[in-house]
């Protein structure tokens, strides 16, 4: 009998599914429309990217039969389906599932598509990932960058950067922000449990030195990969170079946005924002929570 | 299992995060919405209450744009065509983004305006306004400045008095206890100085100026209204007159339906192989016409587009040329720089140093009756070129102008020949 009811259930969702699919198949009209249609079909146009993902991985011999790897599949489809989501609106009229799939492989052509590395799929990797990655496309995620990757709070980082008053007001904003459900909305994309925190903070506190320099080496990989990202125009300078920005008070995003991205750079200008110049230059000294 | 649990979970928290509407995302009155073109963040616009501009221009093209908040929630974005243009409205809370892509052969440019929601008043100005202009669409050109002049003039006026006997019986009802009784107004009119009466004397006459106002105003309205009845009277005179001139050409058509049919029906009874044979003939040209026209057409195209590039390559050489002489020193990092900016999408709010290099670009129309020699008269006279045409709203491309955008297309507009002018079509 259970038997049955199970048989008869699977059956009711295979024929959801298909009616579904056959629905994202046709031609919708307007902006309403696709949001309707699209709302309906979240979990399977998830399964679907992260499925296109799997196939990219696996051709590119980078896939292993493994819970991070599957983690990572279902990641980079959360990605691509919220881009989905945004500018799939003003492609109407349009047959949804098709200009999804067009979306997806458009992502797979680029060179680097996502940020691969086996070690960043471990706990200590996908955190710094997470960060790095949240770093890009959310400014409080990057201000927080200085807190977690150095320990520092806003006012530090008004000083590091060197910034005016107006600036500084929303460095503080970042931080809250960040505080008050930033941090946790990454945690919760990049599909780290408590359990994992909670081991990651142990670590940190019981093997400090090494658990840096694994968070050095791996922060570096995420870093090199995600400042792609950032405009072109902001390169890796010399140190005079630097002194002239800063002691001319121009380029402010320019250096929020690199020396956040680059720890060599911020080993190059350290000292330059503020009267501490004679300080010891800093580290990596990782920390986990916000 | 448990792992198993666990990617179900994670999955399960992804769809979460998935179906959060990304325009009811929360952001603060004044955060600014970052800016993203092919996943770069190319800068900002400060979403305070009021309008900001941000433009773009690269050498690449553009293939996405994207809005976000500072905690990096996707507010809205778009798709840009391979070339030509592409528009999109963003909307979150009250406040909209007008996002406008273009993609031409030079490469790719963006604008992004933030608008910000209107205040309680400015709604409902806008409505009068809207009410107005629906009402007033009906009205002839030479009856309409005339029609808004009075009735604005009116509410004001109108208006102003209701406040003001408003504020009077408020002023008696809060407090009583200052109402005088008529033998002390007696003999407080007694006691009153001189400059008192005067300033009293001052105010009824105004007031009684006012009232002429007022009427004056509303007899305004009347001869408004007068004339507003004869327009309707005429227009649908002219509309009865339309009527029956379609009426007419209907009838003149069936008419001639019946004559072509009777003619067809005649050759019939001439040699069938003739006709046919004619009419291959004549189709086989026309096809061929066709296909000569349409060959040409696209060769011009192409010679255009050819023409364009070049002058916009020429523009952009002495542009660098210029430059190159300049010895700033504060631009040493920036030289420095210049093999990787080649490549790459600048912000125009960040240098304007790059601002100058590109062609400035921007859209007219003329007014009635310009010819097209003084059209490309004016353009000559701007030191540009023409580019696309698109409902009526002609491309120019000029050497960006010294004075910022705004002021340019201010100071373009006071040109006889031209009715209006903008950055964006």
């Amino acid at each position: 009998m259970a038997t049955m009811q199970n048989t008869l259930r699977k059956s009711h969702i295979i024929a959801d599914r298909t009616a579904t699919v056959s629905r994202l198949e046709e031609v919708v009209a307007t902006s309403d429309e696709f949001d309707q249609v699209v709302a309906q079909a979240l979990p399977i146009l998830l399964d679907r990217a992260a499925g296109y993902t799997k196939r990219f991985l696996r051709e590119t011999g980078q896939w292993n039969d493994d819970i991070e790897h599957e983690k990572f599949a279902l990641r980079w489809g959360s990605e691509y389906l919220e881009r989905f989501l945004v500018c799939g609106r003003t492609e109407v009229p349009c047959r949804p599932l098709f200009l999804f799939d067009s979306l997806v492989a458009k992502q797979h052509s680029k060179p680097e598509p996502f940020c691969y590395h086996p070690d960043l799929l471990k706990p200590l990797g996908r955190f710094l990932d997470g960060l790095v990655a949240r770093a890009v496309v959310s400014r409080d995620a990057l201000i927080a960058l200085y807190h977690h990757s150095y320990g520092w709070d806003a006012g530090d980082v008004i000083a590091v950067t060197g910034l005016n008053g107006l600036e500084s007001q929303r460095i503080y904003k970042n931080f809250r922000r960040w505080r008050e459900s930033g941090w946790q909305r990454t945690m919760d994309e990049m599909g780290l449990t408590k359990a994992e925190l909670v081991e990651l903070e142990s670590q940190r506190q019981r093997q400090r030195q090494r658990f840096n320099s694994e968070a050095e080496r791996l922060i570096r990989v995420a870093q090199g990969h995600y400042r792609k990202s950032e405009p072109d125009h902001y390169p890796c300078l010399s140190r005079s170079q630097w002194g002239e920005m800063f002691s001319q008070g121009y380029g402010c995003d320019y250096r929020i946005w690199h020396l956040a991205l680059c720890l060599d750079c911020m080993q190059t200008a350290w000292g330059l924002g503020s009267s501490e110049s004679s300080a010891e230059k800093p580290r990596l000294e990782l920390q986990v929570r916000p | 299992m448990v792992q198993e649990e666990d990617l179900e979970l994670y999955r399960s928290q992804l769809l979460d995060l998935r179906s959060e509407r990304p325009s009811r995302s929360v952001r603060g009155l004044l955060d600014p919405i970052q800016v993203y073109v092919n996943e770069r963040r190319v800068g900002e616009l400060k979403g305070a209450e009021i309008e900001a501009t941000l433009h773009v221009h690269g050498v690449d093209h553009i293939e996405t744009v994207q809005l976000r908040t500072e905690d990096g929630r996707l507010l809205g974005g778009l798709v840009a065509p391979e070339s030509g243009f592409r528009t999109a409205r963003v909307q979150f809370s009250a406040d909209t983004v007008e996002l406008c892509v273009q993609n031409t052969m030079q490469g790719g440019s963006l604008s992004a305006v933030f608008i910000p929601a209107s205040s309680f008043w400015n709604r409902t100005w806008t409505i009068l306004a809207d009410v107005a202009d629906r009402w007033m669409v009906r009205r002839p050109a030479s009856t309409m400045a005339y029609g808004i002049r009075t009735v604005a003039f009116t509410q004001v006026l109108l208006a102003t008095a209701v406040i003001g006997l408003v504020a009077d019986r408020v002023m008696i009802w809060i407090a009583p206890e200052h109402i005088v009784a008529p033998t002390a107004q007696a003999e407080a009119l007694r006691t009153a100085s001189i400059a008192e009466v005067e300033q009293l004397a001052k105010q009824l006459r105004e007031l009684r100026l006012m009232q002429t106002k007022v009427g004056d105003a509303l007899q305004s309205q009347e001869k408004g209204m007068t004339l507003l009845n004869q327009t309707m009277a005429r227009l649908s005179s002219t509309q009865e007159s339309v009527a029956s001139s379609v009426v007419m050409v209907k009838e003149e058509i069936e008419k001639r339906q019946e004559s072509t049919e009777r003619e067809t029906d005649r050759p019939v009874q001439l040699p069938v192989g003739r006709g046919v044979v004619d009419q291959e003939q004549f189709e086989t040209a026309i096809h061929g016409l066709a296909a000569d026209n349409e060959r040409l057409s696209k060769q011009i195209a192409g010679l255009e587009e050819h023409n364009r590039t070049l002058t916009a390559k020429l523009q952009m050489a002495i542009a660098h040329v210029a430059k190159a002489v300049e010895q700033n020193p504060e631009r040493v990092v920036a030289r420095e720089a210049d093999v990787a900016r080649k490549h790459q999408l600048v912000p125009v709010a960040d240098s304007r140093q790059n601002t100058q290099a590109q062609p400035f670009l921007f859209w007219v129309t003329f007014s009635e009756g310009t010819t097209q020699e003084s059209i490309d008269q004016w353009v000559n006279g701007m030191k540009g070129h023409k580019g696309s045409l698109n409902e009526g709203w002609q491309e120019v491309q000029i050497i960006p102008p010294p004075v910022p955008p705004d002021l340019f297309l201010e100071q373009i507009k006071g040109d006889k020949i031209i009715k209006e002018a903008r950055l964006n079509h």
